[in-house]
C-alpha cells in the first residue's frame, strides 16, 4: 500500500515536470522540418548546405542561407531563428576551398537555450557534418576553439582564409551588455575537412 | 524503525542534493581559452620593373617559384611576428638575394606587400595594411600606386572622381561604389597619360588596382587588378536574458524542470509516505 502511494507520488511529479518543461520543445529538435526550397540546379543541389550535425553536442539543424546585414555583420536565420543555423551564402559552401562559415544563436529572448547553447562545450577532435539537399554528406573535425571580442576579431582568418577547406562555426559568448544590445564575446569553432 | 528512519531522511535529501548538481552542471561552464594569436594574411605583389621573374623566400624557404613580373598572390598565411623576406632572380638562389628585408606582421590583419624601385632609386619591399571588410550591398576598390617615375595620380570611375593626389609608391583610402561595370582611368600629369581598365565588380568584394611598371620603359605601365570576398563583421547570435519570452519556447527551462521533478517528488514521496504511515498504524490498532 506504502509502496504504491510512493509511486503514484513520483509518476504525478514526472508528469508534473513535464507538462511544465513543455514537452513540445524537447521533440522539436528531433522533428523534421521541411522547408520551402526553389527548384535548384543539380550542381546547387550539391554544395547548398541543408543540415549540420555535430553528435557530441545532439545538434541537427536545418541550415539556411544568409547574407549580411546593412551594418556589414553576417546575418542570421530567419525562417527558424532559434532552432536553424546559418550559412554565410557568398563564401565558400561547406567542403568547397576556403573559409566557409555557418552561426547559430546561443540562446533566444529571456534567456532560454537556442541551437547553439551548447557549442562551448564541444572538444578538438569532435565530428561536424553538413549534408547538402542530396544527401552528399562533407564531415569535419574541430581543429581550435576560441574567444574573441566582436570588435577585435580576426576576420580574414574566419571567413577568408583560402588555405585549406574550413568550416567555421559562430555564437555568442560572455555577458549581455544592455546599453550595446550584444555580448561581449563571440566563440568560434574552427573545423577542417576531416 | 532507525534504519527506516535514516533511508526516510537521505530519500528526502538524495533528489535535492541531485537536483542543485543538475544545476550546477548545466550554469557552471567549463573555462575557456583566451583569444589564440591568429595568423596575418600576406599577398605579394612583383611590381619592380628591374627585377624579372623571380623566386621569393620567407624565413628561408622558397614561398614563390618563378614569379612574374605584374603579379599578384592570393593571401597567405603567416605567423604573427618579424620574417625575414628576400627576393632573388629564378634559380638563383637566396644568396643572390637583389631584395633583403625584415617585415613584422600582426596578428589578424592582412597586408599586400610590393617588391617596388629601380636599380636607380633602390629597390625594395613596400608592406600595405589592407582592409578587407565589406560594404554592404557595395563594391569596394582600392587603387596602388606604384609605376616609380609617375607623378601624382587621380582615378575616376566614368561617373565621376574616385581618388586624387595619389603619390608613389602610396596606396589609397578604400572607396564604396554601387556594384556594377566600370571603366577606371588612372590619369598622371607628370608626364601627362592616361589608362584605362575595365572592370566588373561584384558587390560585397573588395576590388584593388594596382599601377605598375615604367611610362618610359619596360616592362610597359600598365593595370593590374584582383578581386577577393569582402569580409562580414561578426554576426548577432545573442539575445537579452531580461526580455519577454517569445511563445516558441518552454515554460521553464529544462534544467530548472529537473530540479522541480526532484523536488516535487521527494516532497510528494514524503508526504505520501507519511500519509501510508499513519494509515497503516491506524490500521494496526483497529
Amino acid at each position: 500500500m506504502l509502496r504504491v502511494v510512493k509511486l503514484l507520488c513520483c509518476l504525478l511529479a514526472v508528469i508534473g515536470a513535464i507538462a511544465l518543461s513543455g514537452y513540445r520543445s524537447l521533440f522539436t529538435s528531433q522533428m523534421a522540418q521541411p522547408h520551402a526550397s526553389a527548384s535548384m540546379v543539380t550542381h546547387e543541389a550539391t554544395r547548398i548546405p541543408t543540415r549540420l550535425l555535430i553528435p557530441s553536442i545532439e545538434v541537427n539543424a536545418v541550415v539556411e542561407p544568409v547574407g549580411v546585414l546593412p551594418n556589414n555583420d553576417l546575418a542570421t536565420p530567419t525562417g527558424s531563428p532559434w532552432d536553424d543555423v546559418g550559412w554565410y551564402k557568398s563564401g565558400p559552401a561547406p567542403g568547397e576551398r576556403g573559409s566557409a562559415v555557418i552561426d547559430g544563436h546561443l540562446d533566444r529572448p529571456g534567456g532560454y537555450s537556442a541551437v547553439f547553447w551548447h557549442l562551448r562545450s564541444v572538444h578538438v577532435g569532435d565530428k561536424v557534418m553538413v549534408i547538402a539537399a542530396q544527401g552528399k554528406t562533407v564531415l569535419f573535425r574541430v581543429t581550435r576553439i576560441v574567444l574573441y571580442p566582436p570588435q577585435d576579431a580576426p576576420l580574414q582568418e574566419i571567413f577568408g582564409n583560402a588555405d585549406g577547406i574550413h568550416l567555421n562555426l559562430i555564437t555568442c559568448a560572455g555577458d549581455w551588455v544592455p546599453s550595446q544590445s550584444q555580448t561581449t564575446l563571440r566563440l568560434v569553432v574552427y573545423t577542417s575537412l576531416a | 524503525m532507525k534504519l527506516k528512519h535514516s533511508l526516510a531522511r537521505v530519500g528526502l535529501r538524495l533528489p535535492l542534493a541531485l537536483g542543485f548538481l543538475a544545476l550546477l552542471l548545466c550554469f557552471g561552464a567549463p573555462a575557456l581559452p583566451a583569444s589564440a594569436q591568429s595568423a596575418a594574411f600576406v599577398r605579394v605583389i612583383h611590381a619592380s620593373p628591374d627585377v624579372g621573374a623571380a623566386d621569393v623566400f620567407v624565413d628561408g624557404a622558397k614561398l614563390l617559384s618563378s614569379f612574374q613580373f605584374g603579379s599578384v598572390t592570393g593571401y597567405v598565411q603567416v605567423p604573427p611576428g618579424p620574417h625575414t623576406v628576400q627576393i632573388a632572380l629564378v634559380g638563383k638562389g637566396i644568396n643572390a638575394a637583389v631584395i633583403s628585408q625584415t617585415l613584422a606582421v600582426s596578428a589578424g590583419v592582412a597586408y599586400t606587400v610590393a617588391a617596388v624601385g629601380t636599380n636607380a632609386t633602390g629597390l625594395s619591399l613596400q608592406a600595405f595594411v589592407d582592409n578587407n571588410l565589406l560594404a554592404a550591398g557595395m563594391a569596394k576598390v582600392r587603387v596602388y600606386h606604384l609605376s616609380p617615375g609617375l607623378g601624382d595620380v587621380s582615378v575616376s570611375d566614368g561617373n565621376g572622381m574616385v581618388f586624387s593626389g595619389l603619390s608613389y609608391p602610396q596606396a589609397s583610402d578604400y572607396a564604396s561604389i554601387a556594384a556594377g561595370s566600370y571603366t577606371f582611368d588612372v590619369t598622371a600629369t607628370q608626364p601627362s597619360t592616361t589608362l584605362p581598365l575595365s572592370e566588373t565588380l561584384q558587390a560585397n568584394t573588395v576590388t584593388s588596382v594596382f599601377a605598375v611598371g615604367l611610362f618610359n620603359g619596360i616592362p610597359k605601365m600598365q593595370l593590374v587588378s584582383a578581386q577577393v570576398n569582402g569580409t562580414p563583421g561578426l554576426p548577432q547570435t545573442g539575445s537579452n536574458p531580461y526580455a519577454q519570452p517569445t511563445n516558441s519556447q518552454p515554460l521553464f527551462p529544462w534544467p530548472l524542470s529537473v530540479l522541480a521533478l526532484m523536488v516535487i517528488g521527494a516532497g510528494v514521496t514524503s508526504v505520501g509516505a507519511d500519509i501510508a504511515r499513519k494509515i497503516a498504524r491506524v490500521r494496526s490498532h483497529t
